[in-house]
């Protein structure tokens, strides 16, 4: 008979080119204590491991799951062992892949270190490129710079009860890529009567229309499931650099890029045209409330 | 002969190579392989971008980066002749998030890096409470995220101020995050009040504690920490802040300084390629961190400890564990001082009208950080990162050696291992 | 005689009152004289518009839907952006000259009796199909990187201003030539104006 012990999955959880910052995105997981338990951690950048690095380079151990952080580059090296031959040797025994954060979904941030060869593990920003195309069936692309704990949280404990876990065109989980970071925004008012703001640090205002907000087209739950279980950029002021998409980062991100005053890109899925139009219609009601600040505090100086 | 060491879980990996001499190390150089090329990266783009991107500098430090760009672009404002005054709500805002991301730092150092480093060491087999540091380090996260919207990569200090506009109940809710991480670490790790502890104004009071300090503070002496792992006892702190004091020390001797003196220099590293490059001080290496700013601040403690075991390798870890305690008051100090009506933001020109150089220099959780920007029509011509790091872990030749070199000599490659973690390494920033 | 349909009668009204409205002016045009010129009893009147406030603002929906699938047709075209302002200079010259009512009462009624726009017309909301077309038209010409970027007001200032002044001229007969004539000299000056630089 076998012990609980023996029924643990191997994890391994390996970097290429990163900032760490997935690895620290993680460790802010209220129920990471319980959530671990399930696994047999072989290697982590950060927790204690069975194996050290050095030993995980010898290409000797399977694992069952395979967490890849950072922009794929294949001329890598981990002392000496190339980037290209780890990630072959454990995916190919690995049942699931999971591409932790936007760098190994899509290339990401540091795509730029080296864009003639960086690119995700089955993407390069939106094309199909990357080492595990021939597997990619077992590839699941969490974006996120960085990921949310809870999003891998989710993914982790679906394979760990063994349901299959679907997902969309760019192989990120639909239930949680299918929400715009625009959904559960506590400006969504603003947004709906068109009402935008010159200034950063204010409570009142839609930043889609000046500071470059990317909410309304961006595929992520952060205003659903927030983040550090207390906020999000939007809530905060700051807005959505569209994270969890293919082409991050852009350029210019604190502005909204305009033609002749008309936002370049309107809301996902809504044609220009019918933007336009309740724009046009909307703007022209003054409603005091939205136009007021929702606060006035007394200064007491 | 050469041994060479591999090291991980600093934040990335570093590779030491050890010359030994009758199994204790006789020089030590050290190489960092990996780079992203941030600085590159950041040149053609428009300079308000360097705040999305410099956070991802570093997984665990991306705050003091973020703090450091907007420094520098608000100094590039003042050189262009737009001065931007913060409010004074802006101030402490921006305090109390960068301080609370060195309270993470330091936590999940203590229980992820130091702890278990140690009893690899003394090959203890108390069980190891990893998860410890990152529950503390989660809730210090939540205290940023409340006004910053997320930890790790936010962005929300830009130019001028904050995007932020919090309520009181958002400070009263960083408040109970705070008091929450204040029991956890009093029942956790103290063992004593925060304010007993404090208190302290001996080592010999850390030997009375039954509690993770107390089990850290003693084996450390056990395996003689506090008469290994000596630098050059010179410390530098370039960050102003509310809870530092910019000087430069020659054991407890302070010396005015200024940033511009600071240079750096390609590492020594003969044995494999490395990306890092050292940071000096009018030519000379200095040790960075809560040593170095427990020292500059005169904290009682701190002082007692560098008069018995001066720069020691117990020295540097006790005033980190000691700097943690400090903050997690401080932090609270700040959260008292803030006026909900003051400003969040205050308007300038627009970037595109900036031509200029700017210096952002911050304290970051291992020592000082210092961004320097040149804009020309808003846009980055050229960028500069030099990080702690590269002050506490350059790689040097034997007649010059840098704070960790030093700190080597004398020791098996095991204690030269400990020690080297002492430091708090921070492999991805090093390089950057 | 051939059963009159509601609605042709409706459109009957419209293009009765755009005439009476834009020659003899909003205030002196009263109901009796529309009920009057599309053949019907004043009672009769009321069961298509409750007023004459009403509508002067459904006259401007009219007008404005006319313009609009009119330059959403030339939007929607591969043109380029130098062709489509020809096309819409064109549009709007013939529709000056054809159907003057229509120009003439969206600039001596529409833009000069504005307090009878307010509830139900405010901003933009009543030529809303006409801004929208615009909006397209400008921020398409810049995406394919014709137009040269700049605040949509200013574009569609001189763009619309340009145009209603002529038609003004052509209007007071001061123009000493037909409309046709400037189509092509105003074409080039406006894309002059709005190309990039």
């Amino acid at each position: 008979m076998h012990s609980k012990q023996d029924k643990k999955l191997k994890l391994l959880w390996f970097q290429g080119v990163t900032c760490n910052g997935n690895t620290h995105s993680f460790l802010n997981l209220p129920n990471i204590e319980q959530l671990l338990e399930n696994f047999e951690i072989l290697y982590h950048p950060i927790l204690p491991s069975i194996y050290s690095l050095e030993e995980i380079l010898k290409l000797e151990e399977n694992c069952d799951l395979f967490l890849f952080e950072g922009t794929y580059d294949p001329l890598m090296q981990h002392n000496g062992v190339e980037l290209s031959k780890i990630v072959d040797y454990y995916t190919k025994h690995a049942t699931h892949v999971i591409s932790v954060g936007t760098c190994a979904s899509f290339g990401g941030m540091f795509k730029a270190t080296a864009p003639e060869r960086n690119s995700g593990l089955i993407f390069n920003e939106e094309e199909s490129f990357g080492p595990l195309l021939e597997q990619k069936q077992k590839v699941i692309n969490l974006s996120g710079c960085p990921v949310h704990p809870e999003w891998l949280s989710y993914t982790l404990s679906m394979i760990v009860s063994d349901k299959e876990v679907e997902v969309d065109e760019l192989h990120r989980p639909i239930e949680l890529y299918s929400n715009l970071a625009h959904h559960g925004c506590t400006r969504n008012e603003y947004f709906e009567w068109k009402v935008d703001v010159d200034n950063f640090g204010e409570k009142e205002g839609c930043l889609f229309y000046k500071q470059g907000c990317r909410a309304p087209m961006t595929h992520a739950s952060c205003n659903k499931i927030l983040w550090n279980e207390v906020s999000s950029k939007t809530r905060v002021g700051t807005p959505c650099f569209g994270c969890t998409e293919p082409d991050f980062p852009r350029t210019d991100m604190f502005s909204t890029k305009t033609n002749m005053s008309i936002p370049q890109d309107t809301p996902l899925g809504v044609p220009k045209r019918s933007y336009l139009t309740l724009t046009g219609i909307a703007k022209t009601f003054h409603i005091k409330r939205l136009e007021g600040k929702l606060i006035d505090y007394k200064t007491t100086r | 002969m050469i041994t060479k060491q591999l090291v991980d879980k600093i934040e990335g990996e570093a590779s030491l190579y050890f010359e030994l001499e009758d199994e204790k190390v006789s020089f030590a150089t050290v190489s960092f392989p990996h780079t992203r090329g941030m600085e590159l990266m950041l040149e053609g783009k428009n300079a308000l971008d360097a705040l999305v991107i410099t956070p991802r500098v570093c997984g665990i430090c991306g705050h003091a980066h973020l703090m450091a760009t907007v420094r520098a672009i608000e100094d590039a404002y003042k050189n262009a002749g737009y001065e931007i005054h913060l409010s004074e709500k802006v101030e402490l805002l921006r305090e109390f998030t960068l301080v609370m991301e060195m309270v993470q730092n330091h936590f999940k150092w203590m229980y992820l890096t130091i702890i278990p480093a140690l009893s690899k060491l003394t090959n203890s087999s108390q069980e190891l409470t990893p998860l410890k540091g990152a529950f503390a380090a989660s809730i210090a996260t939540k205290a940023i995220a409340t006004f910053a919207g997320q930890w790790p990569h936010s962005s929300y200090m830009i130019p001028g101020g904050v995007t932020a506009d919090p309520t009181n109940i958002d400070i009263l809710k960083a408040q109970s995050y705070l008091s929450e991480l204040k029991t956890f670490f009093e029942k956790e790790s103290l063992g004593v009040s925060l304010e007993d502890f404090l208190a302290f104004d001996s080592c010999n009071d850390f030997t009375k504690l039954s509690s993770d300090v107390g089990a850290l503070n003693e084996a450390l002496l056990k395996t003689d920490m506090h008469i290994k792992g000596f630098a050059d006892d010179t410390f530098i702190v370039l960050g102003e802040h509310t809870f530092t004091e910019v000087t430069k020390l020659k054991h407890t001797r302070h010396i005015g300084v200024q940033h511009k003196y600071v240079s750096t220099e390609p590492s020594y590293s003969p044995h494999e390629k490395t990306y890092a490059k050292n940071a000096l001080y009018k030519d000379a290496y200095y040790e960075t961190g809560p040593l170095a700013r427990s020292l500059s601040n005169n904290f009682a403690i701190i002082k007692n400890i560098h008069r018995r075991y001066k720069d020691s390798a117990y020295s540097r870890v006790m005033a980190r564990v000691f700097e943690l305690a400090s903050l997690i008051q401080h932090a609270s100090s700040l959260l008292k001082k803030l006026d909900i009506a003051d400003t969040s933001f205050t308007k300038s020109v627009d970037i595109s009208k900036i031509n200029a150089r700017g210096v952002g220099v911050v304290e970051a959780p291992r020592g000082p950080l210092m961004h320097t920007i040149d804009i020309e029509n808003g846009v980055i011509k050229k960028y500069s990162i030099i990080t702690p790091t590269q002050w506490n872990i350059g790689s040097s030749h034997k007649e010059k050696p840098t704070p960790a070199q030093r700190a080597m000599i004398g020791l098996t490659k095991e204690e030269a291992n400990f020690v080297f973690r002492t430091f708090d390494v921070c492999s991805v920033c090093t390089t950057h | 005689m051939a059963r009159v349909s509601k609605e042709e009668r409706k459109s009957g009204i419209i293009s009765a009152a755009l005439k009476l409205f834009s020659q003899k002016g909003f205030y002196v045009t009263t109901i009796p004289d529309i009920a009057e010129k599309v053949g019907m009893s004043v009672g009769n009147f009321y069961n298509y518009f409750t007023s004459k406030d009403l509508l002067a603002k459904e006259l401007v929906l009219y007008i404005s839907q006319y313009l609009g699938d009119k330059i959403r047709a030339i939007n929607e075209s591969d043109d380029s952006s130098e062709i489509k302002i020809q096309k819409i200079v064109t549009m709007y010259f013939d529709m000056a000259t054809e159907k003057p009512e229509m120009i003439e009462y969206f600039l001596r009624v529409y833009l000069s009796n504005r307090e009878v726009f307010g509830e139900g017309c405010e901003g933009m909301t009543c030529v809303s199909p006409f801004i929208t077309e615009m909006m397209i038209f400008f921020s398409d010409g810049v995406e394919s990187g014709e137009l040269h970027n700049q605040d949509f007001f200013s574009a569609f200032g001189l763009f619309m201003g340009y145009l209603g002044g002529m038609v003004f001229l052509f209007g007071e007969k001061i123009l000493p030539d037909p409309l046709e004539e400037y189509k092509e000299s105003i074409s080039l000056n406006i894309y002059n104006a709005l190309k990039t630089r």
